[in-house]
């Protein structure tokens, strides 16, 4: 989605509302909230009833977006890309654990 | 398990025509060394540098910390899996060269490298400023992948210390220091109205440029396990991340680990020190949950009566520590966790991102919001390129006259989890 890692840790909290349940930690990773303009979640494909451990540790995620406030610098290019690696393999190390082979749901 | 580590005190560190180590002083053949680190083709140059305490030096953008080592008695090499044969270390003797560090320097994700100030308002906050420091500024092939960059920096820190070890190898320690845990029976037998105590040391491990290896396999891909307290020591844990400065432990740290040295101490009087139990702090929750059980249960199985449990990083990794403490503590082993806060610029806010009302006994390492000024430097090692751009700077954190302005988070291991650093608080 197009917006910033706090709108993206609000949009999942919708979904978990709606059921899905959270597969990776939404503060993934060392970099903070207030310093990566990426966030990746994988939540399962399934939904049925609203799982609340999903929804304690989202709801405890945002907090802790919410503490550090918004994105204080405009990064470069260079970083940005940064930013992107480190998100990117934080998912694939989740996508490896998970036996992700391109199709299958979860 | 037995060790008996010989401390060897370094009291200078200079280079020179040929490489040697006498009388405390450590004199370095950078060309010798240079193309060694050459060899991998991942590496275009290699600068080195020395770096005195008290110094008006800033190092930065520093990757790991580590402490040369070698092994002269006993099976294996230092840092098994990955320089030595992959033989479990832990007995015999060791040699450690103290006094010093192997520092490694490179750009390899901008934002999460360290500042280590060799004097100032700075170096109280990291242990780094007590060491001669040889530095290792490491330039990549262009074009190199930024996890090849770490691999390839990690190796080169790694393969220095273990060349400068190899010089002390006929050297006379200071001082010696015996550690010894023995088999599980042979605790129970002899101590048997002490309470077991463990240690549960969590590794940094959620995907590339986030991990530690053990024996050289990627922590991320083990099930907790034991190790003996002597086999840290001999470098069977070393650091490949590049997280957050202040809270990551480098190489150094898991050589040194305070902890243990500490559970060493009373081991005997006051308790029965039975071993550490490594787990690992992924981004998979259903990993998390195999790994907290696993390590729980680990704990159970040897019969411990406390626990300590130390952090490494902060946020995801909370959530970790808090359920090795809560599923510790509901199996009646009591625990005391160590980690840091991220408070607030003011220390007013919630210090972690998870909690637990059995996380009743709690050690901070500081907190990492706490702003900070570092005063301009005479010498640079490294570049001050990234310091606006690092976790825990500002766009405002250079300032004209040189000086910085950011938050205790851009120092190597100003809120270290192990508790290794100087300042405390009442």
């Amino acid at each position: 989605m197009d917006g910033s890692a706090a709108a993206v840790l609000l949009a999942v909290r919708d979904l978990c509302h709606r059921g899905h349940r959270l597969l990776t930690h939404p503060l993934a990773g060392s970099v903070k909230p207030n310093e990566t303009p990426y966030k990746s979640i994988l939540l399962s494909d399934a939904a049925s009833g609203t799982d609340a451990d999903s929804v304690q540790l989202i709801e405890k995620a945002i907090a802790v977006s919410d503490q550090f406030g918004p994105i204080r610098r405009n990064w470069r290019e260079r970083e940005l890309l940064d930013f992107q690696t480190v998100d990117a393999s934080l998912l694939a190390a989740a996508l490896e654990s998970a036996g992700w082979n391109g199709n299958n749901t979860f | 398990m037995k060790l008996e580590l010989g401390y060897v005190r370094v009291s200078d560190v200079c280079f020179g025509d040929s490489s040697s180590f006498r009388d405390g002083v450590l004199t370095l053949d950078t060309e010798a060394l240079r193309s060694m680190l050459l060899e991998n083709e991942k590496i275009a140059d290699v600068r080195f540098e020395i770096a005195k305490p008290g110094e008006r030096t800033r190092i930065t953008p520093v990757k790991d910390v580590i402490q040369p080592r070698v092994k002269v008695e006993g099976p294996g090499g230092i840092f098994p899996g990955v320089i030595g044969k992959v033989d479990t270390v832990g007995s015999g003797k060791t040699y450690a060269l103290e006094g010093m560090g192997v520092v490694t320097v490179g750009k390899i994700v901008g934002f999460q490298e360290g500042i280590i100030d060799m004097s100032g308002p700075g170096a109280d906050y990291t242990p780094f400023s007590k060491l001669i420091n040889l530095v290792l500024v490491i330039t990549p092939a262009e074009g190199l992948p930024q996890h090849e960059y770490e691999q390839a920096v990690r190796l080169a820190g790694l393969k220095t210390a273990a060349w400068i070890g190899e010089l002390a190898r006929e050297a006379v320690p200071s001082r010696t220091v015996v550690y010894e845990t023995p088999g599980i029976p042979e605790g129970l037998r002899r101590y048997p109205e002490l309470p077991r105590v463990g240690y549960v040391l969590m590794l940094q491990s959620q995907g590339l440029l986030h991990d530690t290896y053990v024996y050289g396999v990627d922590a991320k891909k083990i099930l907790p396990t034991l190790l003996s307290p002597t086999e840290l020591m001999d470098g069977a844990v070393i650091s490949g991340n590049c997280v957050s400065a202040c809270d990551k432990n480098t190489t150094y740290h898991h050589l040194n680990n305070g902890v243990i040295e500490d559970l060493y101490a009373k081991h005997g009087t006051e308790l029965n020190f039975v071993g550490v139990i490594i787990t690992n702090e992924t981004v998979y929750l259903a990993d998390k949950q195999r790994s907290s059980d696993y390590t729980a249960k680990l704990c159970e199985f040897l019969g411990l009566d406390g626990a300590i449990i130390s952090q490494e990083g902060f946020g995801n990794p909370d959530t970790d520590l808090i359920m090795n403490c809560r599923k510790l503590e509901a199996k009646g082993i009591k625990t005391v966790i160590i980690t840091d806060e991220y408070a607030g610029r003011d220390g007013r806010s919630q210090s972690l991102a998870d909690s637990d009302p059995a996380a009743d006994a709690c050690v901070t390492g500081g907190n990492a919001n706490m702003p900070i000024t570092l005063p301009p430097m005479d010498r640079v090692i490294g570049t001050l390129d990234y310091v606006t751009r690092i976790a825990g700077g500002s766009e405002n954190s250079l300032q004209p006259d040189g000086s910085i302005v950011a938050e205790l988070q851009v120092i190597t291991g100003a809120t270290n989890e192990t508790g290794f650093n100087r300042l405390s608080a009442r």
